[in-house]
């Protein structure tokens, strides 16, 4: 007990010297806080950041798992905390769709933010069992061809998966039936199993498939080819012109971040994006690490609650 | 006269464990009274919620007959007011002071609260066990798993 | 196989390799004992160490705290009445009776023996059948999980020891608690009274609070709770001729009901656990002794929920498709050091498939060699007295609970469901049918609602397709089985009264 006392005077007198800490940021653990559960790609990449991030500023990050309703639970929650520079949050692309699925959220998607950098980004790919269908234009006239009879499994309603497909469907007029399953790994298994005809994921859950020849690959959602899969047509160039789905991660803190940490947590995050060592784990994880600076993030996401508002409104997609 | 009184507290005690899941299976009913239902071949998100809400009913009736049906039952035990109490207490406390303290106020005191219960404590005793307690909670939770909760506040 | 088993061993038993799997069982034995911190907790923790170990390594730990922990959840189960985990509720049920009546150690022993060959039994399916295993989940669609947990609730509609129609009620109720939170079919909120409620409640937080936190505040003021005549010797702790033999059906059904549910995906351990205790409650001969302190009710389910911890396995290594959010874990963990897990897992690394395979046989032993021992010092806890207990275990469960998902909420309503379950207790309602609807209720309805999404309202489809047919077959042959030895029953009664009043 008086150990612990002792351990608490420094923090004591830090307290109460405001001043004082500011100019010596951080002085005390940081912590990531994210809105997923352990294990799934928000937490790994959380974990990633925080270890590398500990070292370069010298002292521990946490990683804080405050999963629920697609992450807003945790987005509520560090939108009210101080803006000291010592809470901040991993940010995925359902952050955007949370924005424009959501009727009323427990705080603002953009106003209450300060962001501060992409940490990677992804796209979609469409999946299908092997040899069933040519490639994605067979597939889309099979739909056309037959409104309702071609099924895409997605990973839950409101998902970013989900949306994507009802967007296929606005874009290409396909009709589709779309079944939500619990997580991507559950629809791929239904993939597999026959369920259903195609699946649009990330790269992580299809490439296991992809590798052994049990899937066929048949387009990915990004405007451009991605840099990973060459082989891969995209939506854009073969049955949807301007398809662009990107989702990503980032790091972002509550709003009113004084100005040198912001510069400082920024300065880190970069710094921690140019180590080979991440890097190779981000590409791992299917992204593309890619670090940017607030104002474009902020731009990239403003930018996303728009496409998505007119996803759901088009597809009437219920809001929560 | 006096088996007559007996007998009819006893209707009322043996009535409210089903009187109890009737009220249940009503607020159920109740409070999805607006989901969408849809037909058994579409179900709405409201048709699940209101079928198991009527089977309730259903069966709370079926058991508030058996109940009183059955005269020669037990008395439900008596409630311990004082565990209950202190208990809860406890854990009210831990809840409030895990995101506001830190871990191990909130451990300490949770502790504290719950001795509580047993009248023949005494402070010493109660004061003694909660700094062991907490320690060992400390060590545990803190230094050997790592869990990402906060010592004390941040 | 046997050869490339053994060629797996052989990567196993080097030194360093030894360690990484002894630290891994041990921390899952322990993540087990502690009630409400569970093996994801851990092993999310753990990751950043897995960062500086090759691939072969890490998962040998990761897998370890996995199935370990299913050694560690019946300690509690049976000395306290507090379920380590929720797949080690049914222990609680036969196992804490045992202990009550001062056979704490022989219980005990039960318990890690029918873990061990539960155990044993799973990896030996893993080794053998990982393939056909597989390939039979995967025809397992919507329909048939469908169908199949119809006649798990059937099935297992027996597992409350009071009266059927309460226990009903309470299976019920634990559909309606199930339901609490956004609708997977249409995202639609259902009693939905804050955002934490949103992913609705946690399995963890009922469990825990219906039958740690009641069993609490029943026991806190009550005095007189210290056990006196606990036999700690040898021969106290190992189970008599008899009684050993009539563990042999138990634990081989156990074994192989917690192998099917481990193999599939989106069942697992728990409701494995639940399966195999109902089943020999149907096939007993004896089945009033349930509830008192039975021992095929104990070993059963012991064997199941570990032999599913091991299967479970299945779809991760063959498929590279994680059956639960903690497999999630564990491949990322793979891809994080480069290995992409998928069907060629098997052909492109065959020493970390093999390797972690033979890591589950060797961490098997390695955990019965802890648990043996450890018997006599968990006996003595016992003694004691349980007024120092209990804080300490208010605050583990308060910590345990509030670890998982960071939020204060779920350590409330674990309070709530104590108070619940103590007040339910009082007025004899059974608390583990609730935990049977609330984890089996949720996945019908998930899955009858997507068949029929899929398949266009064809409520043929049940009995067009092969499994799913079969599956309604039995159905409804327990049904008239049921209603045929219900009438049997009966008329036998009727009987009797008639002799009598003559």
């Amino acid at each position: 007990m008086l150990r612990n006392l002792i351990a608490t005077l420094p923090l004591a007198i830090a307290l109460a010297v405001p001043a004082v800490a500011q100019d010596s940021f951080p002085d005390r653990s940081l912590r990531i806080v994210h809105g997923f559960g352990p294990g799934g790609n928000a937490d790994t990449v959380s974990r990633i950041m925080a270890e590398q991030m500990s070292q370069g500023l010298g002292e521990p990050v946490v990683v804080e798992s405050r999963p629920g309703a697609g992450g807003t639970v945790a987005s509520g929650y560090v939108a009210g905390e101080d803006p000291d520079g010592y809470t901040m949050q991993l940010l995925v692309g359902g952050h955007a769709v949370a924005a424009a699925l959501y009727n009323s959220l427990p705080f603002e998607p953009v106003d209450d933010y300060t962001f501060l950098s992409t940490i990677g980004q992804f796209p979609f790919f469409l999946a299908a069992r092997a040899g069933e269908y040519e490639s994605i234009d067979a597939l889309i006239e099979a739909a056309l061809a037959d409104p309702g009879s071609i099924v895409i499994g997605h990973s839950g309603v409101g998902s970013t998966q989900h949306l994507t497909g009802e967007l296929l469907g606005l874009e290409t007029g396909a009709e589709f039936i779309h079944v939500p399953y619990q997580g991507g790994a559950a629809a791929s298994t239904a993939l597999m199993g026959g369920e259903v005809d195609l699946i649009i994921d990330t790269g992580t859950v299809i490439r296991g498939q992809a590798d052994a020849g049990v899937y066929d690959v048949l387009a990915v959602t990004s405007a451009e080819r991605w840099p990973d899969s060459p082989d891969v047509p995209t939506l854009n160039e073969t049955v949807a012109e301007g398809f662009d789905v990107i989702s990503w991660t980032a790091l972002g803190a509550p709003a009113g971040l004084p100005e040198n940490v912001e510069a400082a947590l920024s300065a880190e995050i970069q710094r921690v994006l140019a180590m080979e060592d991440v890097q190779a784990q981000i590409a791992a994880l299917g992204a593309s690490p890619r670090g940017s600076t607030g104002a474009e993030l902020q731009a990239l996401i403003e930018r996303q609650i728009a496409v998505w508002t007119e996803v759901i409104d088009t597809a009437q997609i219920e809001r929560r | 006269m006096q088996t007559q009184d007996q007998a009819r507290t006893s209707i009322v005690h043996r009535a409210t464990s089903g009187a109890v899941l009737l009220f249940i299976g009503l607020g159920m009913l109740a409070i999805g009274w607006d989901y969408p239902i849809g037909r058994l071949t579409q179900m709405g998100p409201g048709f699940i919620p209101r079928a198991i809400a009527v089977m309730i009913c259903v069966i709370a009736v079926a058991i508030i007959i058996v109940d009183i049906a059955d005269a020669g039952m037990d008395k439900a035990g008596g409630i311990q007011w004082r565990g209950l109490i202190f208990v809860s207490a406890a854990m009210l406390i831990f809840a409030v002071l895990v995101d506001l303290a830190g871990l191990v106020p909130a451990m300490f005191l949770a502790v504290v609260v719950s001795m509580l219960a047993d009248k023949a404590a005494s402070p010493a005793t109660i004061l003694l066990y909660a700094v062991l307690a907490t320690g060992a909670g400390w060590l545990l939770f803190l230094v050997t798993l790592e869990l990402p909760i906060p010592a004390f506040w941040r | 196989m046997i050869d490339q088993f053994l060629m797996g061993l052989s990567v196993v038993m080097q030194p360093e390799i030894l360690i990484y799997a002894f630290a891994g069982v041990f921390i899952g034995q322990l993540i087990g004992v502690l009630p409400g911190i569970g093996a994801i907790t851990a092993i999310s923790l753990l990751l950043p160490v897995t960062f500086y170990l090759d691939a072969t390594t890490s998962m040998i730990m990761l897998a370890g705290i996995y199935y370990g922990s299913q050694y560690g959840g019946s300690i509690a189960s049976i000395l306290l009445n507090l379920p380590g985990t929720p797949s080690s509720v049914v222990t609680c049920l036969e196992g804490y009776p045992i202990a009550r009546d001062g056979r704490a150690g022989m219980a005990l022993f039960v318990a890690a023996f029918s873990s061990f060959v539960g155990g044993m039994i799973g990896v030996a399916i893993l080794v053998l059948a990982a393939i056909p295993m597989t390939s039979i989940a995967l025809r397992f669609g919507a329909p048939e999980y469908a169908m199949l947990v119809v006649l798990g609730l059937l099935a297992a509609s027996l597992v409350g020891t009071g009266s059927q129609l309460r226990s009903f009620a309470m299976v019920l109720v634990g559909i309606a608690l199930g339901l609490v939170g956004a609708d997977a079919t249409t995202g639609y909120y259902r009693f939905v009274a804050m955002p934490e409620l949103a992913d609705g409640i946690s399995l963890v937080s009922l469990a825990m609070g219906l039958f740690g936190v009641s069993e609490i505040i029943r026991n806190a003021s009550n005095r007189t709770r210290t056990m006196t005549n606990i036999s700690v010797t040898m021969r106290d702790i190992i189970p008599t001729r008899t009684e050993a033999r009539s563990l042999l059906g138990p634990i081989l059904r156990g074994s192989t009901i917690g192998s099917f549910f481990g193999a599939l995906p989106g069942t697992g351990a728990a409701i494995a656990s639940f399966m195999a205790y109902a089943t020999e409650k149907r096939v007993s001969r004896t089945p009033e002794k349930f509830g008192t302190g039975h021992l095929p009710g104990l070993s059963a389910p012991e064997s199941a929920n570990n032999a599913a911890s091991q299967t479970g396995f299945i779809p991760t290594l063959t498929l590279g498709i994680p059956g639960d959010a903690v497999m999630a874990l564990i491949i990322g963990a793979l891809i994080l050091n480069g290995i992409i897990p998928g069907p060629r897992l098997m052909v492109d690394q065959p020493l970390l498939f093999w390797g972690v395979i033979a890591s589950f046989f060797v961490g098997n032993v390695i955990l019965l060699l802890i648990n043996i021992p450890l018997i006599r010092l968990w006996v003595l806890l016992l003694r004691i007295p349980y007024q120092k207990l209990y804080p300490v275990i208010i605050v583990m469960i308060c910590v345990g609970v509030y670890s998982h998902r960071t939020s204060v909420t779920d350590v409330v309503l674990t309070l709530a469901f104590g108070i619940i379950g103590y007040l339910m207790k009082s007025y004899r309602f059974e608390p583990a049918p609730v935990l049977l609807g609330f984890v089996l209720g949720p996945l019908l309805e998930d899955n009858f609602r997507r068949t029929m999404l899929i398949y266009r309202g064809d409520f043929a489809i049940f009995i067009e397709r092969p499994i799913s047919a079969v599956l309604f077959a039995c159905t409804v042959a327990l049904i008239g089985f049921s209603i045929f030895s219900t009438i049997k029953t009966y008329r036998r009664n009727v009987q009797t009264r008639g002799a009598h009043e003559r």
